[in-house]
């Protein structure tokens, strides 16, 4: 029902419901506008801050689902204006996009590229959130000739208790590594292991610590000292994978008794040994291993560089890819990566550095698994279809209303 | 209108943020053996842990007014000595020959090498019931790896091939004055050290 305004005599709009507010604000082209400035602020901010923060400080920063707000940080200096985490202005466009941009928008034969084109973009947004929540990402390193069937995580320690039978670890229990970041300070938890004899007491956590001895350097902040180490924090590296975290730890033993703690440290060599009742038993902190479906073996490791220059041609490894015993061959190389069973193997790098010819190379591929790998090529191939159909239609529209207006004419 | 939006937004936070995790876990998680698990060292102490150093073939009594430090991958023996802290002695097991170390030794305080007729006018001194030769040198100290030269400094030595046919070496550098007034101590130090194996 409308309604007149008794001075000018206009119709005044019904007054819209609180819902109906919501759903106008979501889904509005005011909302999708800001929210996309937002996100061209953020992506220009991030790349001026990872210069001097590193790249996976930065995108943990600023794109991470867990940072809700954040200050910006340009060399050395904190601005101290609230921007919004990058995971929520795209979830926030993505509901707009969902609302406005497909619900709203309007529909029919002239506005399908449009719609499609959305879609696409949908599709991307949603990817993304895919990678961020599913994606696990490794290196595997592997020497010609030789055989490897594990990737190690870039960036998660676990701790790992194994009973060692034969001279072998056996039994490997994981801690993982959300279970140990929030261990900060005299926070500690308790990690009962009902296969073992005994359980584990972890506190004090370091993202990045070294195991110092305290006769070459004096605590400087009441650190525990164990068996004349103490862990020294050190600020994050730039490259994040350098990064050793290290802890301390206690055993519990199901009698009660508690011996007396040990430092278990990323940048250790060896692992911490604990016997009991004649069985040994091993403890050690390290980076995640993720075991493959199925082992590689790298037949041939070739670098080619840009004469006269570091910068890298190409590279390829020629695996051999072993499963149940069939092998079968594949070519991996910087733009080519193998992608089988949901793993993708991209050419990472090599080694040694600085090799010399005939020294025996390895060849380093990172491990993606990402069950969105391929969507944001889908996504790029719907837009550029909606697109260049909604510009097609946009031209037939265009002629065939001339050749109306010249008929008439 | 935009009441709604930042109720939720605030709502979403505070129900992320309050989850705490329990004081207590039951791990039952493993994964499997991989090509990536080697036989582990069992029952390595903290300086095998932290530093991977090898249990020393000699052991010595630390002289008085030395600090006993940790061993390292390199340095089997180790010890800090003399009033500015700078002063180190180290025991190690090297590779090459005696004139080798000898003149890479030099070749860190930019002494001139020597010749198989220099070496043999070194003056030999005992270590460890072997003979080996005594080395001095003076200047700046380049021996870090990458590290600038330390200038004043001093070198006192011992080199000698051990039983095995592996050289040791007793190594002290360190500001020249402390190096020069703790030589007799370091001579002493050599010749007491005995082989554990």
């Amino acid at each position: 029902m409308i309604s007149m305004n008794q001075d000018s005599a206009t119709p005044t709009p019904p007054a819209r419901s609180l819902p109906g507010r919501v759903f106008d604000f979501f889904s509005g082209f005011g909302l999708a506008t800001t929210l996309l400035l937002l996100l061209g602020v953020l992506t220009w901010l991030a790349t001026l801050e990872q210069v001097d923060r590193g790249l996976y400080d930065t995108l943990n920063k600023y794109f991470d689902w867990k940072a809700w707000y954040l200050f910006p940080e340009i060399d050395g200096r904190t601005f101290y204006f609230p921007l919004p985490g990058g995971y929520w202005v795209c979830a926030l466009l993505l509901l707009n996009l969902a609302l406005g941009g497909v619900g709203r928008a309007r529909k029919g034969w002239k506005h399908a590229g449009v719609l499609i084109s959305h879609f696409g973009i949908l599709i991307m947004l949603v990817s993304g959130g895919v990678t961020q929540h599913f994606s696990e990402r490794g290196h595997l390193a592997v020497g010609e000739g030789e055989t490897s069937d594990t990737a190690e995580d870039y960036f998660e320690h676990v701790v790992e208790v194994a009973e060692i039978k034969g001279g072998k670890p056996t039994a490997i229990h994981e801690i993982r590594g959300e279970w140990l970041i929030d261990l900060q300070g005299d926070k500690r938890r308790l990690f009962r292991l009902p296969n073992f004899p005994f359980d584990l007491e972890l506190t004090r956590y370091l993202p990045n610590a070294m195991p110092v001895a305290a006769t070459e350097r004096a605590p400087e902040a009441n650190e525990p000292v164990v068996d004349g180490y103490f862990l020294m924090s050190r600020p994050g590296e730039k490259n994040a994978e350098a990064n050793t975290a290290a802890c301390y730890a206690r055993l519990k033993n199901r009698d009660g008794s508690t011996p007396g703690p040990f430092i278990l440290a990323g940048a250790s060599f060896q692992p911490f040994t604990v016997r009991q009742d004649g069985r040994v038993f091993t403890v050690d902190l390290k980076k995640r291993l993720w075991p493959m479906p199925f082992k590689v073996r790298l037949e041939k490791f070739t670098a080619e560089f840009h004469p006269g220059t570091n910068r890298p041609k190409s590279f390829v490894s020629e695996i051999t890819r072993i499963e149940d015993g069939k092998e079968a061959r594949s070519i991996i190389s910087m733009n080519a990566p193998m992608r089988y069973e949901g793993l993708t193997f991209f050419q990472a790098s090599y080694g040694p550095p600085g090799a010399t010819a005939g020294q025996k190379l390895y060849s380093v591929f990172e491990v993606v698994k990402n069950p969105g790998d391929q969507w944001p090529k889908y996504s790029l191939y719907i837009v550029s279809f909606g697109l260049g159909l909604h510009f097609l239609l946009k031209l037939i529209f265009f002629f065939s209303a001339r050749s109306r207006y010249e008929h008439r004419a | 209108m935009k009441r709604p939006a930042l109720l939720l937004f605030m709502a979403l936070g505070l129900l992320v943020s309050c989850r705490e995790k329990p004081a207590e876990v039951t791990i039952t998680e493993t994964r499997p053996l991989t090509t990536k698990d080697t036989t582990p060292k069992l029952d390595a102490t903290s300086d095998q842990r932290f530093r991977d150093a090898k249990p020393s073939p000699v052991q010595g009594e630390t002289p008085v007014g030395w600090l006993k430090l940790p061993a390292t991958q390199m340095r089997l023996l180790n010890y800090r000595f003399g009033e500015s802290g700078l002063g180190e002695v180290w025991v190690s097991v090297s590779s090459g020959s005696v004139l080798d170390n000898v003149n890479r030794w030099f070749g860190q305080f930019d002494v001139e090498k020597l010749d198989a007729a220099g070496l043999a006018k070194l003056r030999r001194v005992p270590m460890a019931g072997m003979d080996g030769v005594w080395v001095e040198a003076e200047g700046d100290y380049a021996g870090g790896m990458g590290a600038p030269a330390r200038t004043g400094y001093g070198l006192a030595g011992v080199v000698a091939i051990d039983p095995h046919g592996r050289i040791l070496t007793v190594k002290m550098v360190g500001p020249k004055a402390e190096v020069a007034a703790t030589k007799s101590v370091l001579e002493a130090f050599a010749r007491d050290l005995r082989f554990t194996e």
